[in-house]
């Protein structure tokens, strides 16, 4: 047996190539990570917003039959590499609820609000992909189970600064 | 000052935030910034300070991402992972997943750990524990936790079964003894009343079919209802592409699905769904006439869409239709040519591979 991820890796990147959020669901390295993220950033800043939101990037360090599917919203690229597993229009509309429950969990989400909880956006990812495999495309039970979990850690510390309400991070 | 030194220090502690405003307020000399905060990273995790020790994790999670290592930190972070406060676990948790290897020492430490927090009675709790070893699980750890994790599918909370569903991957995965005494129970959960749950036992037994198809076989009446009865697009996807693994071995089942799979391409307006059923039609009912005639009137629409998307889906699946309809794919030569010029580079490669194949089909 040997590990075949579906989803090999989950990246926000902005428009000048800094990385808001990176989970990879196949092991690399710390540098390897790093130049998979250059190397996405700059294929990804040639192609104009007209060109499909696929690229294939067989023959490249993530293996064979990978592909990146993207969409590119203002000053974010979200990006999933995927296999052969996948279906690509199914992981851009999974990427519409991604950024949606974002929203939903943030208010209103920006790229700073990633910038300084990075952590809580994970936490969003979490509960729509586990382990590289697809857990749940309902944006409702996605963001109930984000924010109940808030809520437990409100309960602990209610100054901890997680909080439901729409309250942005003094910049 | 009357305050106590501790007190002190966990005044002018950094937060993740003040990390953040840190690094955007020392952007020339970034470097040196962040290897300070290292340093007194380090001394935090010296400290006995619960509180501190986790900011202190959060805050390397953080450095984690723009390249730096902390795998030196792993100790700490099951320490954190440890800690009774759920705050503190998701941080752990976080933490570990996002940099454990199954090469990482320290996970011999965590066997108990994972079995305890799996075993809570908070459904969120137990959640991370799952949802970390989805990440790093190791063939050991598979080993030890596969009974407490199938014990799981029986949980009464849905968000548990979901979750305790689809890391048994990854544990048969790394332990393939644990597949047999828990395909049972596996095969139960198609029948699980939560839709979510059902789609994550289509994911795993999608995943285990596309290794050993034959395996499977026996699960098609099953899969066959479900197929006919879910609105669910992402499961109607993993169904059609397990049928895609299933239908070259057993060509009475490719027969079956020529009704139900014409409806579904006939009446979905999900061109994700379409497309993966015209894929499947492709590898395992290529002796059907009638509807592979059907995913090539489908396909032509598709090519002919103006999006972007779909142009190169529809590159794609004539190339996988070469085989079988060459003549019907020699229609389309104008548009393929076509699309050697396209601007795009993606479509650009898939025409090029289409033409080849065509020529060389002469």
């Amino acid at each position: 047996f040997f590990w075949v991820e579906m989803i090999k890796s989950v990246l926000i990147i902005n428009n000048h190539g800094k990385v808001r959020l990176s989970s990879f669901y196949e092991h690399y390295t710390a540098q390897e990570q790093q130049q998979l993220i250059r190397e996405v950033y700059q294929q990804l800043t040639k192609r104009s917003d007209y060109a499909c939101n696929f690229l294939e990037t067989t023959g490249g360090k993530w293996g064979k039959d990978t592909k990146l599917v993207y969409r590119h919203y203002a000053t974010l690229y979200f990006i999933f590499c995927v296999d052969e597993s996948e279906s690509e229009l199914g992981i851009l509309d999974l990427i519409q609820v991604f950024v949606e429950a974002l929203d939903k969990c943030f208010g209103d989400v920006c790229e700073l609000d990633l910038i300084f909880k990075m952590d809580l956006a994970h936490y969003v990812l979490d509960e729509i992909v586990m382990g590289g495999m697809v857990l749940e495309t309902n944006l409702t039970d996605i963001v109930e189970a984000v924010q109940s979990q808030n809520n437990l850690q409100n309960q602990e510390d209610p100054l901890s600064g997680i909080k439901n309400a729409i309250e942005k991070v003094q910049r | 000052c009357a305050l106590p030194i501790c007190k002190m220090d966990a005044m002018f502690r950094k937060s993740l935030a003040d990390l953040v405003r840190g690094l955007r307020a020392n952007k020339k000399n970034e470097e040196q910034y962040i290897n300070k905060c290292i340093q007194q990273i380090k001394d935090e995790l010296k400290l006995q300070n619960k509180k501190a020790k986790m900011v202190a994790i959060q805050k390397l999670t953080y450095l984690h991402m723009l390249g730096y290592d902390i795998s030196w930190a792993s100790f700490n972070m099951i320490e954190v992972m440890s800690q009774p406060s759920f705050t503190a676990k998701r941080i752990g948790y976080l933490a570990a997943s996002q940099t454990f290897t199954d090469e990482t020492d320290v996970l011999m430490l965590a066997t108990n750990l994972f079995k305890k927090d799996i075993g809570s009675s908070s459904p969120y709790e137990s959640g991370l524990a799952i949802n970390c070893m989805a990440n790093v699980c190791n063939t050991d750890l598979a080993r030890d936790l596969a009974p407490d994790l199938v014990a799981l599918l029986s949980s009464s909370r849905e968000y548990v079964r979901k979750k305790a569903v689809l890391v048994l991957y990854k544990v048969f995965l790394k332990f393939p003894q644990a597949l047999r005494p828990a395909f049972p129970r596996l095969k139960e959960k198609l029948e699980d009343p939560d839709q979510s749950v059902v789609c994550a036992a289509t994911n795993v037994i999608c995943e285990l079919a596309r290794k050993n198809p034959k395996n499977y076989l026996s699960l098609a009446p099953i899969l066959f209802k479900i197929l006919t009865t879910s609105t669910n697009n992402w499961m109607l996807i993993k169904l059609v592409k397990l049928f895609g693994s299933l239908t070259p071995l057993e060509p009475r089942l490719a027969k079956k699905l020529v009704e139900p799979l014409s409806n579904i391409m006939n009446s979905t307006s999900a061109m994700s769904l379409l497309y993966e059923c015209i894929l499947t039609c492709t590898v395992g009912l290529t002796a059907h006439g009638s509807i592979i005639r059907l995913c090539i009137s489908k396909l032509r629409l598709i090519i002919e869409d103006p999006d972007q998307n779909l142009k190169y889906l529809g590159l794609l699946a004539l190339n996988k239709l070469m085989a079988i309809a060459p003549k019907a794919v020699q229609e389309h030569k104008d548009t393929v040519l076509n699309c050697l010029d396209d601007e795009d580079i993606t479509i650009r490669f898939r025409a090029l591979d289409l033409v080849i194949g065509m020529v060389n089909k002469r």
